[in-house]
């Protein structure tokens, strides 16, 4: 038999005999939480807040979950439209806050709210426990998270004065952003601006500072190569998006000239993805989005890439609640390496963010961030700051 | 100091009272303690962020139903300063001994380190023993990990399927025991018998020992065996059929092939487990799903089977693998490539009720082993004495969720001295014909 129709054989048998197997799994039987068995932590209602930074125009979505026994919890998601919440609040009514495995499944239709609710859960569990969130997971592997900044500018020398501003803060290692993308396939020219960007930098930001080169995925695979070789000898803690994620052949490419490790994961939103980039070895550290999967979705892809010895790093461009739920889950992973902490330009975004969460929630000091130690998310949620923040657009 | 102290009421903790940090899981005061404990390696970083709570012994028991016993059971049991204590299971079939040794070689990771840290205390078991842990050092992480989980579950109030995520199906965990039939009469009666307490789904094995290449009176009685099994079962029950590794992957992919027809639930271990290759050969020539795994340590050791997409179901056992930690973690895995979950248990009671709370948590879990029958025997009859309810039985065909905080059980040390330790006993050692050694 030819091969090409060998392996077809083999992969509609595979297809089948799965079908038939996950008929039976938990996931696929009928939800019987009609009448459930637990009395305590039973959610009884939800809020919503859309917020916007006044400067950056940052948006993401704080959403509250009040349990009937008197507990709340909060947990930060992206931008999420009402309908979408209206619909979550009536899925997640009476299921008690501990199910958050039923939860994920319920909200598997409304993404954009999965993570909020996953943390405002297990905020509430926290609470119940009287133990902070990492601690319900499996307990601290770390005391402190290491944490990485995107700089934000135009110029390397708004990049360079953004880069002081960041280390005055604490922070040791930065994103840097590609200098502007004009065309595909941009030559040498292009390479070389990157290049002298990253070399002003760590002049100015002095051996002890690290950086990740962020693609964003808009290069081409071409660039894409080009830079990662370029860039083997200046030792990138990593290459962030070298190309779009559309498909694993020009990856391979990429993965397999280039010495320069490679992150991919903020479009990511299913452990299925990570699995082939992992199973090909493709991928140096996982980057999945904080705001579309949530810790308990992140935790399952960092016990896929733990067999891997490759590390998860979350993507985090929401606001303090998020990175409080993010260093939850940071302490808890035992192949964490860094944790995102958006630090906005304007002194009015940062004002808003220490209003939400207190100052304490992205504190970080020599590099590292701090881990909270109250119950739950360990912070305290001002929402009178969510309402004064309120995204007008939703 | 009694756990009534560290654990406040819940009464009345509403809005007021759900800010404050549990007094046992505080970092620790600056001052000494007063207790003399050994500080762990490593332990003291973890001051600003850790619990109080420290593991103040760690005991390990080896107890044995029958003298003979090849599987004398392993609990582990760790006490700490709050007042509670965790029991866990590491029964290692045939190596009892070594199992016991080996959680003692572990004492000085344990005795003084916060309990609350299964995580980081799973890891340093594992990387810090160096040369990774094959079944003697997965099996003592098992025992280990599973008295830290029932500790934190206790400490946190909640069973530990509620601090997985869990339970997905609050009606509790679907099971299987083996049918010990032969006989299309006895298969009817037990069809019956299932029909009546609401079993859903059974196992049996394929009889005798498997040749290299096998002749032609061998496989048939082999399939045969499977269609008898399906015939007086009736078309409603599940069945899986475990190959045990027996058959080399020439004969059991010829057997696979045959029993297409038959709609089996899994066939398990059409080949020993050292080779996923070999199992990949046999899983594409059959539209039977397989399931393997249980002699497998660590989410490491799956990742191959994984990854081919060679396999079905995988069935690590909580009492080897590593614990809730590696089975939890071996689930994920496997629910990123659409795997489900039927993990093996054919050992003890502690490991049976700890595999259930993660089995509870896990969308991709298909169905939970226990190696009873339909009728309990002794050896249940000793679980029930030991826990004070009947562990391991099914209601309904699901085995219920514990509802108390931890693993949700409480045993005795005293209850387990009427089974003292018989010594380390093979398991099965069986023979061809010719006097070469068999897969048993």
């Amino acid at each position: 038999m030819p091969q090409a129709l060998k392996s077809k054989r083999f992969t509609s048998l595979l297809q089948d005999r799965r079908a038939r197997v996950s008929e039976q799994t938990q996931a696929n039987r009928t939800d019987s939480y009609g009448a459930a068995r637990s009395e305590k932590l039973k959610v009884s209602g939800i809020e919503h807040f859309p917020v916007k930074e006044p400067v950056s125009g940052r948006r993401y979505s704080v959403v509250k979950v009040l349990t009937e026994d008197g507990f709340v919890g909060f947990g930060e998601g992206g931008p999420a439209t009402s309908r979408e919440f209206a619909a979550a609040g009536e899925l997640l009514i009476g299921l008690p806050a501990t199910a958050s495995e039923v939860a994920r499944k319920r909200l598997a239709e409304i993404p954009s709210l999965k993570a909020a609710v996953n943390t405002a859960l297990l905020d509430i569990v926290g609470r119940f426990s009287k133990a902070p969130i990492y601690q319900v997971l499996g307990g601290p592997t770390r005391f402190k998270a290491r944490g990485m900044t995107p700089l934000i500018g135009e110029s390397n020398e708004s990049l360079i004065e953004a880069l002081n501003v960041a280390r005055n803060a604490g922070f040791r290692a930065f994103m840097v952003p590609l200098p502007t993308v004009a065309a595909r396939n941009q030559g040498r020219a292009f390479v070389l601006a990157a290049r002298k960007r990253l070399e002003q930098l760590r002049e100015a930001g002095g051996e002890e500072s690290d950086f990740v080169l962020d693609g964003a995925g808009v290069l081409s695979p071409g660039d894409a190569s080009s830079l990662a070789s370029e860039f083997e000898r200046f030792h990138l803690l990593w290459f962030d998006e070298p190309c779009q994620l559309t498909n694993l052949s020009p990856i391979r490419k990429i993965a397999a000239e280039t010495v320069t490790p490679i992150g991919f994961g903020r479009f990511v939103s299913n452990a299925g993805v990570f699995q082939d980039l992992l199973r090909e070895q493709l991928i140096d550290i996982l980057r999945p989005s904080l705001a579309g999967n949530g810790i308990s979705e992140i935790r399952k892809m960092a016990a896929l890439s733990e067999t891997y010895y490759v590390a998860v790093a979350p993507h985090h461009d929401g606001g303090p609640i998020g990175t409080a739920a993010a260093l939850h889950l940071a302490a808890s992973l035992p192949n964490f390496f860094v944790q995102q902490i958006p630090r906005p330009a304007a002194e009015a975004d940062r004002r808003m963010r220490a209003e939400l969460a207190g100052v304490a929630a992205e504190r970080v000091e020599d590099g590292y961030a701090i881990l909270p130690t109250g119950p739950g998310l360990g912070i305290s949620v001002n929402e009178e700051a969510l309402k004064k923040y309120r995204d007008s657009g939703v | 100091m009694k756990r009534r102290q560290f654990i406040t009421t819940l009464a009345g903790a509403g809005v007021a009272g759900q800010l404050k940090l549990h007094p046992a899981l505080g970092a620790e005061p600056a001052g000494d303690s007063g207790v003399s404990l050994p500080s762990p390696l490593g332990a003291r970083a973890f001051r600003s962020v850790g619990s109080k709570v420290k593991i103040t012994n760690m005991k390990v028991f080896g107890v044995s139903l029958t003298p003979d016993s090849d599987r004398p059971y392993v609990f582990v049991k760790l006490e700490t300063n709050a007042g509670v204590v965790g029991w866990g299971e590491g029964t290692l079939e045939g190596k009892a001994g070594a199992v016991i040794e080996c959680v003692n070689d572990f004492r000085d990771f344990i005795v003084g380190s916060d309990p609350m840290q299964v995580e980081h205390h799973w890891q340093s078991m594992y990387v810090h023993s160096f040369y990774r842990a094959g079944p003697v050092i997965g099996s003592a992480i098992s025992g280990i990990d599973q008295a830290m989980w029932d500790i934190r579950g206790k400490l946190l109030d909640l069973p530990v399927y509620e601090l997985l995520g869990g339970p997905v199906d609050p009606r509790g965990v679907r099971g299987y025991y083996h049918a010990n039939a032969r006989s299309r009469e006895d298969l009817i009666r037990l069809r019956e018998t299932a029909h009546e307490q609401g079993i859903t789904c059974f196992k049996s094995g394929i009889p005798g020992y498997y040749e290299w290449i096998e002749t032609h009176s061998k496989i048939k009685q082999a399939v045969e065996g499977m269609e008898l099994l399906r015939e007086g079962l009736g078309p409603d029950i599940d069945i899986g059929v475990d190959f045990h590794a027996k058959t080399s992957p020439t004969v059991a992919s010829i057997l696979v092939k045959e029993v297409e027809p038959l709609n089996l639930l899994f066939i398990e271990e059409p080949c020993p487990p050292e080779n996923v290759k070999a199992m990949a050969r046999i899983a594409a020539r059959s539209t039977t799903p397989i399931a393997t795994g249980e002699r497998l340590v660590a989410a490491y050791s799956c990742r191959e089977l994984v990854a081919m997409g060679v396999v079905d179901i995988l069935q690590t056992d909580i009492n080897h693998v590593g614990g809730i930690t590696a089975l939890w973690k071996v689930g994920a895995m496997a629910e990123a490539s659409g795997i489900s979950m039927a993990p093996h248990a054919c050992e003890g009671p502690i490991g049976g009720l700890a595999t259930v709370h993660v089995d509870a948590a896990m969308p991709n879990f298909l169905v939970q082993e226990i190696c009873s029958g339909v009728q309990p025997a002794m050896k249940e009859k000793v679980w029930e004495e030991w826990l004070g309810f009947p562990a391991m039985r099914m209601v309904d065909g699901r085995f219920p969720l514990p509802e108390k905080p931890g693993l949700g059980f409480e045993l005795s040390e005293e209850s387990l001295k009427k089974y003292p330790f018989g010594g380390t006993r093979p398991m099965a050692r069986v023979f061809h014909r010719d006097g070469s050694v068999a897969e048993w």
